[in-house]
């Protein structure tokens, strides 16, 4: 085909008449299927709907007409279209459903499908270059049926067009086993912003929100799980078994998994603590005995601690081997034999202290902590006053317990505001 | 004993929620007046359509309810999902244009009642879209949601006027319960009153709120016993409400034989010297409540619905740049609501009636599609209709099929008469 964009839109092409050489008439258009799996987002073949039933045949066995009809190369080229067929059918699973734009990380709804003809080795061959969300597709098919095509195809492009690339289509499938079978794995809405999935989630039905949550890797829905508002956070994980829950919330931030637990009824609660690691669960449970609205209701276990009497490079391999978030580090804590809190060292001097430097030099003289009691709003006012980042959680023995992090606060403050 | 009855109220109100809102801003301005013209026309007689409609509104939102919280997609969402764009597309497009009818009523209910305290329209209209429209942008649904049950429980307003005009309670039951005499169906226009109290009770635009607020709403099956409690609560109090309306103007217009009524206001003025002006004050207050609150509802509703439907960006959490057509859409409908109200000489009658004829060809539609959608066992699993809930569904919507076919075809004709 010479005009490489001008390629023919899903909703013009349905119910194109197919013949075969001789002009006899086979079928009519009726669906485009996409291969999933290696060949994954190719197209697999045209549907037709014949005499006989439905028909798949390859793109690369059919030619277009100037009257834009299609001929079929033979007829042995027509397959018969098996139920156990593993394609993703763009006008039954595409057309008027909603999508994931992973580019513009939004979900929008599908107007029309534009397809583009193109060759290969020689034949022409069909693929699926993007999808039409905004008013041009709309407008194609409100008009089918009322114009000819012709005139409607020239009359849309007057229209601005809103396409997303289809290498950035996310197909939601609210089916288990038809998931599975498609192989729809979300592999490149992964790769966004656990805050970013968790607006997307808020903007899908239940079913579709689970769908997702379940295909995503344990670690990412995690992180996405602790970005979605509570409310909607509750919802969520009552959808889901206790063991997939369980396997989600244990790769959670541990104050995030018990401030969840502890919004969920009791038994469910305790169903899901049962299915998780000894390890995370005893974690969880520490902090479901504190008050949501006190210091360590709001800490977070998972902090990096040394010896009082430790170097820098100590301290540096204690980074190394911690297994919480690292980003969310700001200091590193020295404590005595007892676990009483000596002397807080922020990370920016240890990375420009030499190795052998002793971290109680580097300490900051004075330093402010908390108990565990104490309500969340001391907490903010204890942030805002010296500036802090992260605040120590101490016990009543002095002893290092949690960390509240900036974070925390921040979510805290915006729910007051 | 005290705390008992203390706990008892506040769990009956924490169920109240979408549905009593959507049932209560059905009664909105064009409701009272069909409520008070069949009160000031035919008396006690119409009384016995209330429990009928009752049960017909009680049927239609439940359906709404339960795909609401199966599904957890708005109306809208399903129609485009199952019946695809130009389906969708056209509904939409009839939905606008009728409840665009629907919110110059509610602002011409607002200058009417507003009138009734001297305050000139040319004020009062404008101010109160400033708010209405501030309402939505600025607040989030919880707090909107608080200030409409508030706002619900001012139509009792309606029920002390009932009292207060002091009608004949023993008539008042009889006729609730009882069918009229065949002399009564032989009035002129009894046929076409009885139509238009049902076809003003439910109306399609509720079925696509009520739907969008539980989605909002985040409700789950397990808690769809306390909002189908919601949903009939709702419906009875509305029609609770539109009962008090027909017998307190039965009491004191249709005594007096003063019947003709054509806005909303008109019945608050000549009440005035009949029951006494604690009546008048209740009405026209009442009056004020339900414009002011259909008319916050009404264009926010229809902006989502037909957002959600067409796939574009809706929500009062995203900006204009981001939901340009949302914004455009309830801006225009508030703004063109207002602005046919305040121009003088606007054929505000006419325009009604035609909007109610659209009324009529949407609402079959849109219960025709409700009940393929709720019957659809991929969509609603075991949730789907059981066979009693379907006959008495499709007997709902047959009637007000039929209903509205010949209300239709009055106004039509009626229309070309004029």
């Amino acid at each position: 085909m010479s005009e490489k964009h001008n390629g023919p839109s899903l909703s013009l092409l349905l119910g194109t008449p197919v013949t075969d050489s001789h002009g006899e008439l086979l079928g009519r258009l009726k669906d485009v299927a996409v291969a999933t799996g290696s060949e994954a987002g190719s197209i697999a073949g045209v549907v037709l709907k014949t005499k006989a039933g439905l028909r798949l045949v390859r793109p690369t066995e059919v030619s277009v007409m100037a009257s834009g009809a299609l001929v079929l190369s033979s007829r042995e080229a027509l397959q018969p279209l098996r139920e156990d067929d593993n394609f993703l059918l763009l006008r039954q699973d595409l057309l008027d459903r909603q999508i994931i734009d992973v580019h513009g990380r939004k979900v929008v709804r599908v107007n029309d499908v534009d397809l583009q003809w193109f060759s290969r080795e020689e034949k022409q061959d069909l693929r699926v270059r993007e999808v039409e969300v905004g008013l041009r597709g709309a407008i194609r098919r409100l008009l089918l049926g009322v114009m000819p095509k012709q005139a409607i195809d020239r009359f849309a492009r007057q229209f601005p067009a809103r396409v997303i690339p289809w290498e950035f289509v996310d197909v939601i499938e609210v089916d288990p086993a038809r998931r599975v079978k498609l192989k729809i794995e979300h592999e490149r809405l992964a790769q966004l912003h656990p805050s970013d999935i968790a607006d997307i989630l808020e903007s899908l039905a239940p079913a579709e929100r689970e769908a997702i949550l379940t295909t995503l890797d344990e670690e990412v829905a995690a992180e996405t799980l602790e970005e979605v508002e509570p409310k909607l956070q509750k919802a969520l994980v009552e959808s889901l078994s206790s063991e997939t829950a369980a396997a989600i919330v244990e790769e959670m931030d541990p104050s995030a998994a018990a401030d969840l637990l502890a919004e969920l009824p009791d038994e469910r609660s305790e169903a899901i603590l049962e299915e998780m690691n000894p390890e995370e669960r005893q974690e969880v449970e520490d902090l479901l005995e504190f008050r949501e609205d006190s210091a360590a209701g709001r800490m977070t276990t998972q902090f990096v601690q040394v010896s009082f009497e430790a170097t820098v490079s100590d301290s540096v391999e204690a980074l190394r081997v911690f297994d919480g978030d690292l980003e969310t580090i700001t200091e590193v804590y020295l404590v005595d034999d007892q676990e009483v809190l000596k002397g807080i060292v922020p990370l920016g001097r240890i990375v420009l202290a030499k190795p052998e430097t002793r971290l109680a030099v580097l300490a900051e003289p004075r330093f402010i902590t908390c108990k565990e009691n104490d309500h969340q709003k001391y907490v903010a006012e204890l942030f805002d006053k010296y500036n802090l980042r992260a605040l120590p959680v101490l016990n009543d023995g002095g002893q290092l317990v949690g960390v509240v992090e900036a974070d925390h606060v921040i979510s805290f403050l915006r729910d007051r505001i | 004993m005290l705390k008992r009855w203390r706990t008892r109220i506040l769990l009956f109100l924490a169920v109240l929620g979408p549905g009593f809102i959507t049932a209560n801003v059905d009664n909105d301005p064009n409701g009272i007046l069909t409520y008070s013209q069949s009160g000031a026309q035919f008396g006690y007689s119409l009384l016995w359509t209330i429990i009928p409609i009752t049960l017909a509104l009680i049927v239609v939102q439940e359906m709404c309810a339960r795909m609401g919280v199966v599904t957890g997609k708005g109306l809208s969402d399903l129609i485009r999902e199952e019946f695809g764009l130009r389906m969708t597309f056209i509904i939409m497009v009839l939905l606008v244009v009728v409840n665009f009818g629907n919110v110059i009523g509610e602002f011409a209910g607002i200058a009417g009642s507003l009138q009734l305290f001297h305050l000139s329209k040319y004020i009062s209209v404008p101010i109160c879209a400033a708010l209405v429209w501030l309402l939505a942008v600025r607040g989030d649904y919880k707090s909107v949601e608080k200030i409409f049950l508030t706002a619900s429980v001012f139509y009792i307003a309606y029920i002390i006027t009932g009292v207060l005009s002091g009608p004949s309670w023993h008539e008042a039951a009889v006729a609730t319960i009882k069918l009229p005499s065949r002399s009564a169906w032989q009035q002129r226009g009894y046929l076409f009153m009885v139509v238009s109290v049902i076809g003003t009770t439910i109306a399609p635009w509720m079925q696509f709120y009520l739907q969008s607020s539980i989605v909002e709403k985040g409700i789950n099956i397990r808690k769809y016993p306390a909002t189908r409690l919601d949903v009939i609560v709702g419906s009875i109090f509305t029609d609770v409400v539109a009962w008090f309306i027909i017998v307190a103007c039965a009491a004191t217009l249709w005594t007096h034989g003063l019947g003709a009524i054509t806005m909303p206001a008109d019945a608050a003025e000549a009440m005035k010297p009949l029951a006494g002006s604690y009546a008048f004050l209740l009405f026209a207050f009442g009056l004020f409540n339900a414009s002011f609150f259909a008319a916050s509802v009404l264009p926010l509703s229809t902006a989502y619905t037909v957002c959600e439907g067409m796939g574009f960006e809706s929500g009062v959490n995203k900006s204009f740049s981001q939901a340009p057509f949302f914004y455009w859409l309830y801006t225009l409908l508030i703004a063109g609501g207002v602005a046919v109200v305040l121009i003088p000489n606007f054929p505000l009658v006419q325009f009604s009636i035609f909007s109610q004829m659209l009324n009529g060809v949407l609402l079959p539609i849109v219960i025709i599609f409700m009940l393929l959608l709720i019957n659809r066992q991929d969509l609603m699993g075991k949730h789907v209709n059981s066979v009693w809930l379907n006959v008495v569904a499709w007997l709902t919507a047959a009637i007000v099929t039929v209903l509205s076919a010949i209300l239709t075809y009055q106004q039509v004709e009626g229309f070309f008469r004029h």
